[in-house]
């Protein structure tokens, strides 16, 4: 019990302001480059500011970066089976061919 | 949790460790694992209806690209920032709480919570706005074109992802909520925050969703 009447660890606000306007930042930057025809660069950039915010939620605000190992791993998991679940099931629907029937 | 909660005495002074764990940080982090695990089926849940997406936009890229420029773009913004900023409040809440300052928690947590309903309130207007277009799949759809199926497909995913979407964030407001009170009456202290911790865990994961709904259902095919 002795951890127990240590004082909790925090986030400074500044940090978590700092946070907020780069999450607000990213989302400027998705919805701005939207706008702008960028080919198949426009998922990309799509993609790529979704995780990144992704990354910055559940680095500071969901405190993964004081977490313990094991729960870091408990919170990448789902992310993991998520990737194999579209991956598999796009690898499949992109490679099937059409077969038309002998008959 | 509903265990510790029940011996504690008021003002969050103290934890009740059960008899399982070695101390309050132990006991801690096993609920923040199982809060994880429990996240990890929500993360599938909504990766059913990602993957179901994916697939569709692949076969159909014309179809889903011209349904998604009947989304409202400048609402769906406005809800992806609102609800960026109710998961940096809540964080602050958690933060407050921690430190012993119990008012700034109330009054953050009252801020997400409300922050959470005017989004639901947002979802209600472009719901209502589609309904005048006709762009509900099932009840009254009146589309014409050459990608007429793709995009009844593309708004029926729209319903079912969006749709469960808010139901979360229906949760969360409530849960949110009802902790506000109870940090107020002076439930939550420095050494007693797990459950407010856990709550706010689930309110970020409702961003991390949303945060990717975002893209994929307003931001398709807006240059062409």
């Amino acid at each position: 019990m002795s951890e127990d009447s240590k004082a909790p660890h925090t986030t400074s606000v500044a940090r978590l302001l700092w946070i907020l306007l780069a999450l607000l930042a990213l989302l400027a930057l998705s919805a701005g480059s939207a706008l702008v025809k960028l080919g198949v660069w426009n998922n990309v950039i799509n993609l790529g500011v979704s995780v990144s915010k992704t990354v910055l939620v559940m680095a500071v605000f969901m405190h993964e970066t004081e977490a313990r190992n094991l729960t870091r791993l408990a919170s990448v998991l789902g992310f993991v089976w998520l990737t194999m679940l579209i991956g598999l099931s796009l690898f499949d629907f992109v490679t099937r061919s059409h077969v038309p029937a002998p008959w | 949790m509903s265990a510790v909660a029940e011996s504690v005495p008021a003002r969050g002074e103290t934890v009740s460790v059960e008899e399982q764990y070695d101390d309050a940080v132990q006991q801690r982090e096993a609920a923040t694992l199982g809060m994880w695990v429990f996240l990890a089926t929500e993360i599938l849940f909504f990766g059913v209806l990602f993957a179901s997406y994916t697939i569709c936009r692949v076969l159909y890229p014309l179809g889903f690209a011209e349904a998604s420029r009947h989304t409202d773009m400048l609402l769906g913004t406005a809800e992806t920032a609102v609800l960026l900023i109710s998961s940096s409040l809540i964080a602050l809440a958690v933060r407050a709480i921690k430190l012993d300052e119990r008012r700034p928690a109330v009054i953050l947590m009252c801020a997400t919570a409300l922050l959470g309903a005017s989004f639901l309130v947002m979802h209600g207007f472009e719901y209502h706005d589609e309904y005048q277009e006709h762009l509900i799949p099932g009840i009254d759809f009146q589309q014409t074109g050459p990608h007429v199926r793709a995009v009844e497909l593309f708004f029926c995913l729209y319903y079912f992802i969006t749709g469960f979407h808010s139901v979360h964030v229906f949760i969360g407001v409530c849960v949110i909520g009802t902790l506000a009170v109870r940090v107020a009456r002076g439930t939550f202290g420095p050494q007693r925050y797990t459950t407010l911790e856990l709550a706010a865990l689930y309110w970020h994961l409702v961003d991390i969703v949303w945060i990717f709904v975002y893209p994929v259902i307003y931001l398709v095919g807006r240059s062409g």
